[in-house]
């Protein structure tokens, strides 16, 4: 059986960053999963908390937001917090894929629903779309790509939208992940370009879905904006995303080349605690059951997407751990009366409470297992969804897990 | 018990699948052509249509290729390749197979007789004539290398060799077809290695895993290879670890046995199977080795294979090849190889294998490696094929890296 210093369960952003964080402090790290994580579900851009006007300074917005919910978990990390594992974040991605901040604020970008969207940070992919103004602006499509309706967004952008041909014939029905790899070939996103260029009318921006390359999305934004003369950005769409995948794989890569074991496909099927620690989890591949001991467990698993919550009939249970859930009250008050509220759903306040170094706590405040440690969305008191504070939470919190884990 | 437990059944559903589309990204076959629908669809979108009692319409179902990737990124733990392979079987039994599938997952049987005639069989199946025969006949598409065949085989070497004195700890291995009659350097390695480590080494009586079996969707012929070995290696290894050096056979004797194929046995045989390089690392780590290496400087490149993957036990043989001084080490960021053991081969896939092995022969291209690492001998094929590098398995460098007493090992690359 094989022991390491931290086990990291989940892997997703939280529990990348988490993993990343702790082997760069030189801890021997196992990070499991049992899927992919939600990355190539929603990962595009970084949102800290889009809720703050575009105008406010994020570090002003963050502090004020602080002291106004004293137990969301950016009252754990602190701006500084934030501030130091969004740039540890960064360094993972140099040019020429760099995630950058359009501004000092959050910045409105487009989405395939043809809204604006307030983020904070973007890959440089998507970067453009924070300059773009509706007349100057062409929305391309791409015929037989079901994930981009590019009428509607450009419809609901006020721009002008075309739907092209992908450059080569029997492609129609082409998945994202598909035609994302085909970009990475310079004579297809060359055909691309030159298709856009004969489709211009003087526009200075536009717009593609999220498929401009898997491996080389830097390359395939050169290409098109030099034959068209214009600026090009991304824009997010219907899952799987490509720039999630991109990100997971960057993780990854540098993650096993680091020396981090990973394992994804099954779940922690159970745990084993004694005097209050756990000494090791069990991950089941059938008909086998793997034992995994470890000084110290991070738990990442995410809400109920990704597995880290589970609701019962009457109530949320955490089913790695069995960890107190703070509750979201009884069962006929979880959902509000419309989908799109703009009040969170109650459901989705519940989730894990910690102490101040993100150990979970009991309803009394007292550390439940002295070596775990809690990170991402599972947390509660936040409502990532409404706020858009998706990112800043797995990566502040996944940084600070990591830290405070790896101090104890 | 966790949630996950007590919902066990369920996730036979695809009713689970919430239409996420994360294996999308992980697909292989859907990335490169338009005419797979991708896991998501074939998967469990297609089963919630699917009747026992009415005719199968999945004409694309063929195309998934049994990678298993979708089933390592599925967030709600779908068996996805599973519900493929049961349609896939359904399929081909209503269908029938081809004469060529027919032929092509008995290459176990004719393996002995090609390697006893390789001085003949390997330069007829270098001959245009007789690769345009079997292409337009069988459909085995003339583009593909096929394997050399090798005499003595594994199994007669090991047989007639001088074993070594000594008497360690014992284990059985189990080497797989390709390994047999194709790749005997990796069978003499991998004994070599285990011997080297300190341990005795058996070679049981066995078969075929059946993996080829369920490529083609015949699952009962997979049960009957299946319970041969089960049988034959239960009776003989009784109480033996058993090491396998194909994650191909691997998985298939390890978790297909069972849970898919329902091998009374199968279990009990489960728990004693372990990936080589998986056990090797677990003497390091528990400090029963004094194994070490020479220095060996060279560049290697280093492919993790999909079903090494679905073993789901990391990276063991990349560990190990780090302990090497002087090796540089690096991971090939590509998804699959493309070959998907005799999939790659037929005509109406090769393009399609070739497709997806462009990626990977890319990743290659940016790391200019002077070697290839991979367990699997699917992945080492294609890879040969896709880069013209000198390709293998990760115990055939290590047995040259072994720090030996006396003399240089005049082996060493």
């Amino acid at each position: 059986m094989r022991r390491f210093d931290l086990i990291v369960i989940g892997t997703g952003l939280a529990g990348l960053t988490a993993a990343r964080t702790a082997i760069g402090m030189g801890a021997k790290v196992l990070i499991v999963g049992r899927g992919m994580g939600a990355l190539a579900l929603f990962g595009n851009t970084v949102d800290l908390l889009g809720e703050i006007p575009p105008a406010t300074e994020m570090a002003e917005g963050i502090a004020r937001w602080i002291a106004a919910h004293p137990e969301h978990p950016y009252a754990r990390t602190g701006w500084e917090g934030i501030e130091g594992s969004i740039a540890a974040f960064r360094e993972l991605f140099p040019l020429p894929y760099p995630f950058v901040a359009p501004s000092r604020g959050n910045t409105l970008l487009p989405t395939g629903a043809g809204t604006m969207r307030p983020t904070w940070l973007a890959p440089v992919t998507m970067a453009a779309g924070a300059a773009m103004t509706p007349s100057e602006t062409l929305i391309v499509g791409l015929r037989g790509f079901k994930d981009f309706q590019g009428d509607t967004v450009s419809l609901h952008l006020q721009c002008r939208g075309v739907t092209l041909s992908l450059p080569r014939y029997g492609l129609e029905g082409l998945t994202a992940p598909a035609i994302a790899r085909l970009m990475d070939e310079t004579s297809f996103r060359e055909g691309l370009g030159e298709s856009i260029r004969q489709q211009m009318a003087g526009e200075r921006f536009i717009g593609l879905p999220a498929v401009l390359g898997l491996r080389n999305p830097a390359a395939v934004l050169k290409t098109l904006e030099a034959i068209t003369g214009a600026r090009i950005f991304e824009i997010p769409m219907l899952p799987p995303s490509i720039p999630g995948t991109r990100i997971f794989h960057r993780f990854r890569e540098e993650l096993i080349a680091k020396g981090a074991t990973f394992r994804m496909g099954h779940p922690v099927s159970g745990v084993t605690v004694k005097e209050g620690r756990c000494q090791k989890i069990s991950i089941p591949n059938p008909p086998l059951v793997a034992d995994h001991r470890a000084d110290r467990f991070i738990l990442a698993t995410g809400r109920f997407l990704g597995g880290g919550l589970w609701a019962e009939m009457d109530r949320i249970v955490e089913p790695v751990f069995d960890l107190p859930v703070f509750q979201p009250g009884e069962r006929g008050r979880w959902f509000g009366g419309r989908f799109f509220d703009p009040e969170a759903h109650p459901i989705h306040r519940s989730g894990i409470v910690t102490d101040t170094d993100l150990r979970p706590v009991d309803a009394a405040g007292r550390v439940v297992i002295a070596n775990v440690w809690a990170a991402g969305s599972i947390l509660a008191h936040h409502q990532a969804i409404e706020e858009k504070s998706r990112e800043g939470i797995d990566i502040a919190t996944g940084f600070l897990a990591a830290k405070r884990a790896l101090a104890s | 018990m966790t949630k996950e437990e007590k919902s066990a059944p369920l996730t036979k559903l695809p009713d689970v699948c919430v239409r996420c589309a994360t294996c999308m990204a992980a697909c292989p076959v859907s990335r490169v052509t338009p005419r797979f629908p991708g896991p998501k669809q074939a998967g469990p979108g297609a089963q919630r249509f699917r009747l026992a009692a009415e005719a199968s319409v999945d004409d694309w179902i063929d195309l998934c290729s049994g990678c298993r990737l979708c089933d390592t990124v599925c967030p709600a733990g779908v068996p996805i390749s599973e519900m493929n392979l049961m349609a896939k079987a359904k399929y081909m039994d209503e269908r029938g197979r081809t004469f060529r599938d027919w032929l092509l997952v008995r290459s176990d049987r004719f393996g002995e007789m090609a390697a006893r005639y390789s001085k003949i069989v390997n330069p007829l199946l270098k001959k245009k004539a007789v690769r345009w025969l079997l292409d337009v006949l069988l459909r085995i598409d003339r583009r593909r290398t096929l394997p050399a065949y090798e005499y003595p085989t594994f199994r007669r070497w090991f047989r007639t060799r001088q074993a070594p004195k000594g008497s360690g700890p014992e284990v059985a291995y189990f080497y797989g077809c390709f390994t047999n009659t194709n790749e005997t350097d990796v069978g003499k390695a991998a004994v070599e290695i285990l011997e080297a480590y300190g341990l005795k080494v058996i070679v049981p009586p066995q078969h075929c895993c059946g993996i080829p079996r369920l490529g083609v969707g015949d699952l009962h012929g997979a049960r009957e290879m299946g319970q041969r070995n089960v049988d034959s290696l239960l009776r003989t290894v009784r109480g033996l670890d058993i090491l396998f050096s194909s994650t191909s056979c691997g998985l298939m004797l390890r978790h297909e046995y069972g849970p898919l194929l329902h091998l009374p046995g199968a279990e009990e045989l489960s728990g004693r199977l372990f990936d080589i390089s998986e056990y090797l690392l677990r003497l390091h780590e528990e400090g029963k080795t004094a194994a070490t290496f020479q220095p060996l400087p060279m560049k290697a490149a280093y492919f993790a294979p999909c079903h090494l993957r679905a073993l789901d036990i990391g990276l063991p043989a990349l560990e190990l090849l780090r302990m090497v001084p002087g090796l540089e080490v690096s991971m090939i960021e590509a998804e699959c190889c493309g070959l998907g053991g005799l999939y790659g081969f037929k005509r109406e896939k090769f393009s399609i294998a070739e497709e997806i092995g462009k990626d990977l022969k890319e990743a290659v291209a940016r790391l200019k490696p002077d070697i290839i690492l991979t367990d699997c001998e699917g992945c080492r094929m294609q890879i040969r094929h896709l880069t013209g590098l000198r390709v293998l398995h990760p115990v055939q460098l290590l047995r040259d890296a072994l720090e030996r007493r006396g003399k240089p090992d005049p082996k060493a690359c």
